[in-house]
């Protein structure tokens, strides 16, 4: 397993530039003194830099960007494909600038003749064995290649193959339902082969063969098949990789980009939504440092054309014969509102993963208007204690990008690496470059990095809150340790005593930074924190006891309450906008929008909000969410407030001003307060083990009704049944 | 102080008219000029409109521009309607180019939030 | 052993290895740029004659009329262009036109521009023909939407529908025109298309109602979003290494 040791960090640093280019931002906490600056020349522009910088980094410091095919700088340095040559004085040959550390006085011509020239034989040695596809080539418009022979290359070839003899061939590889491969474009950069190992911790890409017949492939017949797989398609300069569901739908100069948030899991990675005539064509991500870096995990990439089928187009209403039919606008806000109107305030809610803040804040006011407290959040957390009056007990406190800073991670019942891939990069991000150490109570699975697996019994978690655990020492004399805990084990019934073991564990910790916190949930859908913050009462218990004349499903699909739970003559609203489960027992459908057909805010599981942005418009009747509400209350003779986006994030803003502070995470506090009252849990930990709903890879495509209205989605499930089957 | 008083004296070169009183006196030759006209346009365009009406549309025209004051504004306004009239008068217009300064067949936008939430304008 | 030596020695002395090393490390040092002889040109090459007769047109005009002419310029490495103030329009013309070692006896087409931040918005450029000496040049003006400029329809008899066309298209009002009014609008068209504020889609759709029987106007509704394409050059993520030769050069000229 891949995993630069620390002592090679320290001996090898001014000699490897491998170990440079690693960027974690515990390096500058080692360097305790800092070693003389030195000073180089790029084009006869003096630049001081750290001792071990290389060439390419310094030119870029004051402002070339020197062309580069394999460099990558959140990879290893490979310096093969040596685009990057540049001259320095006085030495013979030119220098790969991505792998060469400059030295004291350097003087670098990054455009020079000789630069150029080899700028332009190295081109020239790429294209002799690159299809000139690019009319029908995915990456045509956004391909490194065609760029950079545009700016670099020849501008007449030299090759005429007089032999007929052709250009080399490759046979392209089935590596999944996700990654189509044209390998004869491949240009052998390996930054995919460098990203599956060093980032996605799946040993699976390779090299065979060497010269003119080397090959990037999977060895044997086998699939690359990693949530983070899709990142590939990204990394790779050329259309050697590309995006199969993707291939042959659009160009990249007549796409729109609209810059927008992910909602598929809790992390909120900031993505961006690519449409043309008012359809999502593709998924990319946006570089976020402090969340999802420039990765991207494969369901929220390509879950998208889930976004077109199972779609809620028109409101409906369940007729006599139980059968739902298509109504207008005006029939179905009438019924609702009649209905509401009779029941009084007996009207509850239910949010689902999906809603945001804006509809959130809507249904609460309207129902607080009808006189109404029964709001709810479809997944359960802990009442006990503290609850969810103090943030801190919810929340990532210790943020995303603080995952790979630590020394020491123990997780409590959750499987990172599905539930929120992108944190999981982080620890793994941490294993590979800072010596972290993991620990995981729960289920074993596969996190794609090494970890002591501490069973899955509770009573694990009360011996080292007692401090008898072998794992207990390593745990306080931690400088930085983290606890995550999965929220799905705080949804059990003795989800409180667990919370409260946990925050016991956290104060017998001693972490040696300020600010460093160690407690950490981490939540599985994109609305929760919002809910939680905005005051919704998690869990549906509280629905079970009133069992309210009307219940309003804000996109509650994953089935927490059943038509048994409730009275015979309860009113089912379902308000979102893929018929899934909630659609199919409602009485009354009300059309919404999905994460990218309106201006919504989300909060992540660190208590960042963020807000997505409207790329395409709402299919058919759909509606964005806090509409529909605020037509309904005005029909009812409640009427909302606000008019329009602006209104209601006023409103946000006084529910809780952070809402609206986009991009920020807001810190939470009260961690100590949090602990004394958790002490008063008197309720004990029973005695089932822990578990998680996600342990393996076809668990993970499928999760929420958008990924489960997705086919690609589906054809992923199936190559991860097959791969299993197969005999490697 | 100085500088917006500057401006105000900046020197331009006249389009039409040297000063407001002429700009004033061109504005109202070419309503007079309409004005004479209605009748012959109403003939000849076959609208569903009689003189009466198109003299009230031509005092709105000229009203709804009541607040210009700058004397090359309104000489450029003066040359459009000039060419406008001519083309009118002219019959190089046809009935829908007449009939648009009517607007008889757009309909008024929904204002309200439940009009434009059911006819999802907004 | 000795006689395998003195082979070698030999053979190292010889001129031919000699002279290849030496080529070699003058090639590897050498970073100057080494005149090749275009055999094959791709790309067309200035004439630096006619470049120079240029030049020296353009100050000789620039002398003949300093009290109009602000600037000349060479563009796209041979044409040269006189850019004027807007009352000068009429004398350069004819000046042009009438002059001896000019004789521009060709208006060959007049243009518009609009560059919305500058304070006098509009260019307004001519372009002219010499028949005589076979050779152009370019006349360029500047005006605002509400600043008249001089008609040179009484010297080229060609401008006639150009300027007709930029009224249409920028709004831009020549004065003393015999006979200013649309060329390619529709009757009762509000607002200026080529201006950079006029929305692509323009403001009005135009159909015919079958109830009305006539066509009518109404302010336009896109259903669909406008198609919009991204033409950034990919290419200037290297900015650094843009060897783009400048695309104006200023002629000095005797006022300067």
């Amino acid at each position: 397993m891949l995993r630069t040791t620390l002592a090679k960090v320290l001996n090898g640093a001014q000699f490897s530039p491998k170990n440079i280019a690693v960027i974690t931002r515990a390096a500058s906490d080692q360097a305790a003194k800092k070693p003389e600056k030195i000073e180089v020349f790029i084009d006869d522009i003096p630049v001081k830099v750290e001792p071990g910088t290389t060439v390419l980094q310094a030119a870029a410091m004051v402002g070339v960007e020197i062309p580069r095919f394999c460099y990558h700088e959140r990879l290893a340095v490979a310096g093969n494909c040596r685009m990057c040559l540049v001259e320095v004085e006085k030495s013979p040959k030119p220098v790969a600038a991505c792998a060469m550390p400059v030295m004291k006085g350097w003087r670098i011509k990054t455009d020079s003749e000789l630069t150029k020239k080899a700028r332009e034989g190295i081109m020239e040695f790429l294209l002799v064995n690159h299809p000139l596809d690019c009319p029908i080539c995915d990456q045509g418009g956004e391909c490194d290649l065609q760029d950079q022979s545009m700016a670099f290359g020849s501008d007449r070839s030299r090759f005429t193959d007089i032999d007929h003899s052709g250009k080399r061939a490759v046979e392209d590889k089935d590596i999944g339902p996700l990654i189509k491969t044209i390998m004869t474009r491949c240009i052998h950069c390996t930054r995919c082969i460098r990203f599956a190992s060093e980032v996605a911790g799946v040993d699976d890409l390779g090299t065979t063969g060497r010269g003119n017949d080397m090959q990037v492939g999977t060895y044997v017949e086998k699939m690359f098949l990693s949530e983070l797989s899709g990142n590939v398609i990204d990394l790779c300069p050329v259309g050697a990789l590309t995006s199969k569901p993707y291939s042959f739908t659009a160009r990249p100069w007549e796409i729109r980009k609209i810059d927008s948030i992910d909602v598929l899991d809790a992390v909120g990675s900031n993505i961006v939504v690519s449409t043309r005539t008012g359809e999502v064509m593709r998924i990319m991500p946006r570089v976020n440092e402090e969340i999802n870096e420039e990765w991207l995990s494969d369901k929220s990439r390509f879950s998208y054309d889930g976004l077109k089928r199972q779609r809620l187009v028109t409101p409906m209403l369940r007729d006599s014969k139980g059968e739902l039919k298509p109504v207008d606008w005006e029939v179905a806000l009438l019924t609702v509102a009649k209905q509401l109107k009779n029941a009084g305030p007996s009207v509850g809610a239910i949010a689902g993963g999906f809603a945001d803040a804006e509809v959130l804040v809507a249904v609460k006011d309207l129902l607080n208007k009808l006189g109404s407290e029964a709001l709810c959040t479809e997944h359960t957390f802990p009442l006990d204690g503290s609850g969810t009056d103090l943030r801190s007990s919810y929340l990532l406190n210790n943020k995303i990008a603080g995952a790979e800073e630590a020394d020491f991670v123990l997780l409590i019942g959750t499987n990172p690496r599905l539930e929120a891939p992108l944190l999981n990069s982080r620890l793994r991000k941490g294993y590979v470059h800072n010596e972290l150490e993991v620990a995981l109570i729960g289920p074993k699975v596969d996190l794609s990095y090494k970890y002591v697996h501490l069973g899955d019994s509770p009573s694990v978690l009360e011996q080292l809150v007692n401090g008898q655990h072998q794992i207990s020492k390593k745990l306080t004399s931690a400088k930085k340790p983290l606890i995550i805990i999965g929220s799905e084990v705080l949804e059990r019934p003795d989800g409180g005593a667990i919370l409260s073991a946990v925050q016991k564990l956290c104060a017998a910790t001693n972490p040696q930074t300020e600010n460093w916190k160690v407690l950490n949930v981490l939540h599985k859908v994109a609305s929760q924190v919002a809910a939680l913050d905005i005051g919704y009462t998690p869990g549906v218990d509280k629905i079970r006891e009133l069992s309210p004349k009307i219940l309003l499903l804000l996109g509650a699909d994953e089935g927490s309450i059943d038509k048994s739970d409730l009275s015979k003559d309860t009113f089912i609203i379902y308000l979102g906008h893929h018929g899934d489960n909630g659609a199919a027992v409602a009485d009354a459908i009300l059309p919404g929008a999905a994460y990218t057909e309106k201006q919504a805010t989300y909060v992540n599981t660190e208590g960042r909000a963020q807000q997505t942005l409207t790329a395409v418009s709402p299919p058919g009747r759909a509606r964005e969410d806090w509409k529909i509400i605020r037509a309904l209350s005005e029909i009812i003779g409640a009427t909302l407030p606000y008019d329009n986006l602006n209104e209601i994030r006023n409103r946000l803003d006084e529910v809780a001003p952070h809402l609206t502070r986009y991009g920020t995470a807001e810190n939470a506090n009260f961690f100590k307060q949090a602990e004394a009252l958790s002490k008063s849990v008197k309720s004990q930990i029973d005695k089932t083990p822990f578990d998680v709903k996600l342990k393996e890879l076809q668990d993970y495509f499928m999760t929420d009704s958008i990924s489960r209205a997705s086919p690609t989605m589906a054809k992923c499930v199936q190559a991860v049944i097959k791969q299993k089957q197969s005999k490697y | 102080m100085a500088q917006p008083l500057k401006k105000s004296l900046k020197q331009v070169k006249p389009i039409l008219s040297l000063d407001k009183e002429e700009a004033r006196k061109r504005v109202l030759h070419l309503y007079k000029a309409w004005f004479r006209q209605l009748p012959y346009i109403v003939r000849r365009y076959d609208i569903p409109k009689n003189v009466e009406q198109c003299r009230s549309k031509l005092r709105e025209e000229f009203t709804k521009y009541d607040d210009i004051k700058d004397v090359r504004v309104i000489d450029m306004m003066i040359i459009k309607g000039q060419m406008e009239l001519k083309e009118t008068v002219n019959v190089w217009k046809q009935k829908g180019h007449i009939m648009a300064y009517f607007k008889d067949t757009i309909e008024p936008k929904p204002t309200d939030f439940l009009s434009k939430f059911l006819t999802s304008k907004d | 052993m000795s006689s395998f030596l003195r082979q070698l020695i030999k053979t190292v002395r010889t001129s031919t290895v000699k002279s290849g090393v030496i080529a070699n490390l003058a090639r590897l040092q050498s970073t100057e740029a080494v005149s090749v002889k275009e055999t094959r040109p791709t790309v067309r090459k200035s004439d630096e004659l006619a470049r120079t007769q240029l030049v020296d047109f353009g100050k000789y005009v620039a002398d003949c009329l300093p009290k109009y002419i602000q600037k000349v310029q060479i563009t796209a490495g041979d044409e040269l262009e006189l850019l004027i103030a807007s009352e000068g329009v009429v004398p350069v013309l004819q000046f042009l036109k009438d002059h001896h070692s000019c004789q521009f006896s060709n208006l060959s087409d007049i243009a518009g521009m609009d560059v919305p931040c500058r304070p006098y918005r509009f260019e307004v450029i001519y372009n002219l023909l010499s028949v005589r000496f076979n050779s152009r040049i370019r006349v360029k003006t500047y005006t605002d939407e509400l600043t008249p400029v001089d008609s040179c329809n009484g010297i080229y008899k060609a401008a006639n529908w150009y300027e007709r066309e930029i009224w249409d298209m920028y709004g831009v009002f020549f004065a003393n025109h015999p006979d200013l009014r649309r060329i390619l609008t529709d009757y009762g068209f509000e607002g200026h298309p080529f201006r950079k504020d006029f929305p692509l889609s323009g403001y009005v759709e135009v159909r015919y109602d079958d109830e009305k029987k006539r066509v009518v106007i109404e302010p336009l509704e896109l259903a669909q979003e406008f198609r919009k394409f991204e033409l950034s050059a990919p290419w200037e993520q290297f900015p650094k290494f843009r060897n783009a030769p400048p695309a104006v050069e200023e002629v000095k000229t005797n006022k300067q």
